[in-house]
């Protein structure tokens, strides 16, 4: 059975390789340009992973988390960011990510990331 | 001929005015006069004179007016009162306006000469005053200053000695002594008068024929000196240098009223001193103000500037190795994807190191020995030393205090500059770190250097070594924030850091770090 995974950035560019790097793996990618949009997709049991940028204009990146863990707490969630300063938040009590990578992050990365987090 | 000084000379009394002007003008001064006040107001406004003697009772504008008026128009000018009917009340208000002096009608011409040449005297010191402090610059300030003590006090040849770096006294700068068997005699004398605290401590030292001096015995070459004369100089009530003045042979003994010039101009060139070692404090401030200005601003650019690079590098980065998964590894564009890869990671690198020192994370400070952070260091960089067959000559002082810093950010300090010192030494050389203890600034601080044999820092680069991206390394080899890395730290640690030559060829840096 296909993993199922939900990538949520508003940079195109980077949701575009994250899916394609995945859907070369077997993962069934499902793609959210902002946080409202990924939290109205984070239902339970729709993904095993999401991968959420900490920066989008609409909500803060730690926010999303933070609702979609409580909606999804079977779900494994990794932070991605282009700003170290952001390097804390995903640590911050309530958001708790599974596992955070910063930009520029190559595809094995990400790859390795998913499966170690969604192996049984 | 030039005359000695130009003199105006007002009173409404042609027959007085005519006395005076007689008389000055025998004695080799230029006069001019005028019959009231607002006369000779419009003639200080129309030439240049260096002493006016003025009546004080005169009809229109009175001498006290005048005299305010000539002052506003050239503060420099002297004035000499005169008045016939003279109550100490007047004389006092002259003075009180600026008056040099002042005399009672009838006064004898010697009397007046006297006074003339007093006031004239008082205004060569302001000329010399105006002109040492006119400058802060050190080199020029010094040529000022030895120029204008061997003018007023007439002298053959003079010098300034200043203790050097290696503590030995040289010559900064010299009139009259072209001789170098001269120079080096006097400095010698120089170097005696140094040594003696019981000299130094004096506003002056007088010598009346020094080959006799039991003071300079030993010292050839004297013999032609009449009398020489040394002045220290003091800053902050310590002796910072020596002035030496000397008449030859056919010349005439320093006078009791030269000394007391002398005395007068030592204390001034101390005080200019100060000034300008005040105004160089000033400048360092300044720049270290500007560097720390730069870093922030810097710094605010960076951690925005990182967030936006990222993303579309983050792109680039994914999709070139999404296309290298579908590509011929032995063709060419597999090499070139290969390449691509490369520039991220370069580009990466260099938005690490932008952002490591810009941001404004406070370090992890503990008691740390500075030995310890350059043994580590040394250990880590040990073998790319060795293979570039630079050899690593280690001076560091046992017993050392400690310094509250962050190991890992003096490590990365430490590294940098061994990077630096390496890549400044492609053909191989020594590589030299040492570490003592520094007080020269007050505080007890813990110093340390570390020096290379390389080509050393050209005085064209050496204000812009520690600025963000400067970088004379070839492209991409460096990516310009090395320097300013280790000051960002060291400033952190309230610390300082120092760029320098090597008198023997080389750089080298020095850092120093307050001691717990």
């Amino acid at each position: 059975m296909n993993r199922k995974a939900l990538i949520v950035d508003d940079e195109e560019l980077v949701r575009n390789y994250v899916r394609r790097a995945l859907a070369g793996r077997g993962w069934a990618v499902t793609e959210a340009a902002n946080g409202a949009e990924a939290l109205r997709l984070a239902v339970p049991g729709a993904f095993d992973a999401m991968v959420c940028d900490l920066k989008m204009p609409d909500l803060r990146g730690e926010e999303v988390i933070k609702r979609a863990r409580q909606a999804c707490p079977a779900m494994k969630i990794v932070a991605i960011t282009g700003s170290v300063s952001d390097i804390k938040a995903p640590l911050a009590p309530g958001v708790q990510a599974d596992g955070f990578l910063i930009k520029p992050f190559g595809i094995d990365e990400i790859r390795d990331l998913l499966e170690k987090l969604t192996r049984i | 001929m030039t005359s000695k000084a130009n003199i105006l000379v007002v009173d409404d009394e042609p027959q007085i005015a005519e006395m005076i002007s007689s008389a000055l003008q025998l004695y080799g001064y230029a006069v001019q006069t005028a019959m009231d006040g607002e006369q000779g107001v419009a003639r200080v406004g129309a030439g240049k004179f260096d002493l006016a003697i003025m009546d004080i009772q005169m009809p229109g504008m009175d001498g006290i007016t005048a005299l305010g008026e000539m002052k506003k128009l050239d503060p420099e000018i002297e004035v000499i009162i005169a008045t016939g009917h003279g109550t100490m009340g007047t004389a006092i208000e002259s003075l009180r306006k600026g008056a040099f002096d002042y005399l009672h009608k009838p006064f004898e011409i010697k009397e007046l000469l006297k006074v003339v040449e007093r006031a004239l005297e008082k205004r060569k010191f302001n000329d010399i005053t105006r002109a040492i402090f006119s400058t802060v610059r050190p080199e020029e300030q010094l040529r000022v200053i030895i120029d204008s003590v061997t003018r007023i006090l007439k002298a053959e040849e003079s010098l300034l000695v200043l203790p050097g770096r290696d503590g030995n006294p040289y010559i900064a700068v010299s009139e009259g002594l072209e001789d170098p068997g001269a120079a080096a005699s006097r400095l010698e004398m120089c170097s005696r008068i140094m040594d003696a605290p019981e000299e130094t401590s004096k506003s002056a030292v007088l010598s009346e024929n020094p080959a006799g001096d039991r003071r300079f015995a030993g010292i050839a070459g004297l013999d032609k000196l009449k009398s020489s004369l040394f002045l220290p100089l003091r800053e902050d009530n310590k002796p910072v240098g020596l002035i030496a003045i000397s008449r030859l042979e056919d010349e005439a003994y320093f006078t009791e009223d030269d000394l007391q010039r002398a005395r007068i101009f030592a204390s001034l060139v101390g005080l200019a001193l100060r000034n300008s070692s005040l105004y160089r404090q000033l400048q360092e401030t300044q720049g270290q103000l500007i560097q720390a200005e730069k870093m922030s601003a810097l710094g605010q650019l960076a951690g925005g500037l990182a967030h936006e690079i990222n993303n579309p590098l983050s792109g680039i980065l994914g999709l070139t190795q999404l296309v290298m998964e579908n590509t011929d590894k032995a063709g060419q564009n597999y090499a070139d994807l290969k390449d691509i890869e490369k520039a991220v990671f370069r580009c990466k690198k260099i938005i690490v190191s932008l952002l490591s020192f810009s941001r404004q994370e406070k370090a992890h400070l503990e008691p740390v020995s500075l030995n310890e952070v350059v043994e580590e260091t040394l250990t880590l960089c040990a073998r790319q030393m060795e293979l570039q067959r630079i050899k690593i000559n280690r001076q560091l002082a046992p017993g050392l205090p400690m310094v509250n810093a962050d190991f890992q950010q003096l490590m990365q300090v430490f590294l940098n500059l061994f990077t630096n010192a390496r890549d400044a030494m492609p053909e191989g050389g020594e590589l030299t770190v040492s570490t003592s203890l520094d007080g020269a600034g007050g505080r007890p601080a813990v110093a340390a250097a570390v020096s290379d044999t390389g080509g050393g820092i050209s005085p064209e680069i050496a204000g812009r070594l520690f600025d963000p991206f400067f970088t004379t390394k070839a492209v991409g080899k460096g990516t310009g924030l090395g320097l300013s890395v280790c000051l960002g730290i060291i400033n952190r640690h309230n610390g300082g850091i120092r760029a320098a030559n090597r008198p023997g060829g080389g750089a080298a840096f020095t850092i120093n770090l307050p001691a717990l």
